[in-house]
C-alpha cells in the first residue's frame, strides 16, 4: 500500500513538472545563451552589423532555412527588412536536433509571431540536407 | 545621576546623526575620482599642508577609423566614455556596442561628449576594418573614435584605465577582456567604471555624466 502511494506520488510529480515544459521556454533560454550576444536580447539586431531575428523578413520568407543557419552558420550577403548584412555568422554545431527544434520554435512563434509548422522530424530532415 | 546619563546619551545621538548626515552628503554630492593618487606637500599662507593629487590619463596616440591620429588633445575640453573591444568578438562586444550606441544617441548635440573604443585585436582590426564596422553601426567618427595601434600600447593603455584585456587562445575569438565602460572628465580623470553589458549600469553612467555636465557644462 505504502509502495503504491510512493509510485503514484512520483508519477504525479513527474507529470506536474512536464506540464511546465514547452519548446518555446527552452528555446528562449537557448536564445539568450547562444544568439542574444549578437542579435540582442529581443532579437532586434544591431545597426547593419547583425540582422534582427525578430520580425525578420528573411526568416518569414525562408523559415525552412533557419535550422541549418543555426547549426552551420551563414556567410555572404543577405537582405533583412530592406537592409543588407554581410558579416559571417558562426555555426552552433554543439546544439542537438531537439535544441535546434526548440530554438526554431521560439524564433518563429515568439519573435516572428508565426505558427511553427515544423515537427522534430521536419527539423531533422532539414538538418540532414543543409548545403 | 540619571540626568547625567540622559545628557550623555543625547550627545551620542547628536554625534551619530551628524556622522550619518556627513556620510550621505559626501556620497551623493560628488562623484569620486578613481585611480592612483599622490600625497604632496604644499605651502599655503606660510603653512605646510598636504594635498591629494589624482593622476590624469597619461599621453597616448592611436589611429582612428578615418586614419586620423587620436591623442589626449582630441579629448581636451570634453568628457569621454571609453572601452576595449574587437570587431570579430563573438561574445560581449555586440552588447557593449549596443549600449555605447545608446549613450551616443542620448548625448547627441552635446559637442563635448565623445566616445573612444580601443581594439584589442589590432592585427585584424585595421583602419579599413574599423571604418567598415563603424559605418555599419551608423556612427560619426568625429564623436566616436574607434582606434587601433601598436599591440603593446593598446594593452598597456588598458591596464592604465584599470581594464583587464589579454590574448587568450581558449577564449571565444582569441581574446579575454572586460566589458567595462569608463567615464573620463574634463580634467582627464576617471570618474566612474560601469559594466557596459548591463543596461542598468549604463543608465547610471548616463546619470553621472549628466550631473558632471550640469556642474561643468
Amino acid at each position: 500500500m505504502k509502495g503504491r502511494f510512493l509510485i503514484s506520488a512520483i508519477l504525479g510529480l513527474c507529470l506536474a513538472s512536464s506540464c511546465d515544459y514547452k519548446p518555446r521556454n527552452q528555446g528562449k533560454s537557448l536564445y539568450a545563451k547562444h544568439c542574444s550576444g549578437c542579435h540582442m536580447n529581443d532579437g532586434e539586431g544591431l545597426g547593419e552589423l547583425f540582422p534582427p531575428t525578430a520580425n525578420s523578413s528573411y526568416i518569414n520568407e525562408k523559415p525552412q532555412a533557419l535550422a541549418c543557419i543555426i547549426k552551420y552558420g551563414l556567410e555572404g550577403s543577405i537582405t533583412v527588412n530592406g537592409t543588407s548584412f554581410n558579416e559571417a555568422m558562426p555555426g552552433n554545431t554543439q546544439l542537438s536536433d531537439v535544441e535546434i527544434n526548440n530554438l526554431v520554435h521560439y524564433i518563429l512563434e515568439v519573435q516572428n509571431k508565426t505558427k511553427n509548422p515544423y515537427t522534430i522530424s521536419d527539423i531533422r530532415a532539414q538538418l540532414s540536407s543543409c548545403n | 545621576m540619571r540626568r547625567r546619563s540622559l545628557v550623555k546619551t543625547s550627545w551620542a545621538l547628536v554625534i551619530a546623526c551628524s556622522a550619518l548626515v556627513g556620510c550621505t552628503d559626501t556620497q551623493t554630492s560628488e562623484l569620486p575620482v578613481l585611480g592612483p593618487y599622490n600625497v604632496v606637500d604644499k605651502l599655503e599662507d606660510g603653512k605646510l599642508t598636504t594635498d591629494t593629487v589624482f593622476t590624469q590619463i597619461r599621453p597616448f596616440s592611436f589611429t582612428d577609423q578615418d586614419g586620423n591620429e587620436v591623442t589626449n588633445a582630441t579629448f581636451e575640453g570634453s568628457y569621454y566614455v571609453t572601452d576595449f573591444f574587437f570587431t570579430s568578438c563573438p561574445t560581449i562586444c555586440p552588447k557593449m556596442k549596443q549600449q555605447m550606441l545608446r549613450l551616443y544617441e542620448e548625448f547627441e548635440g552635446k559637442e563635448n561628449v565623445l566616445f573612444l573604443s580601443h581594439s584589442i585585436d589590432p592585427k585584424r582590426d585595421s583602419v579599413a576594418r574599423l571604418k567598415k564596422f563603424s559605418s555599419k553601426l551608423g556612427i560619426e567618427s568625429e564623436r566616436w573614435h574607434m582606434v587601433t595601434g601598436e599591440m603593446d600600447s593598446i594593452y598597456s593603455m588598458a591596464r592604465h584605465y584599470m581594464i583587464a584585456a589579454q590574448v587568450d587562445s581558449l577564449a571565444p575569438g582569441g581574446y579575454a577582456h572586460s566589458g567595462a565602460f569608463l567615464l573620463v572628465d574634463l580634467n582627464s580623470q576617471i570618474r566612474g567604471i560601469y559594466d557596459g553589458t548591463n543596461p542598468e549600469e549604463v543608465d547610471e553612467l548616463k546619470t553621472d555624466l549628466q550631473s558632471l555636465l550640469s556642474a561643468h557644462p
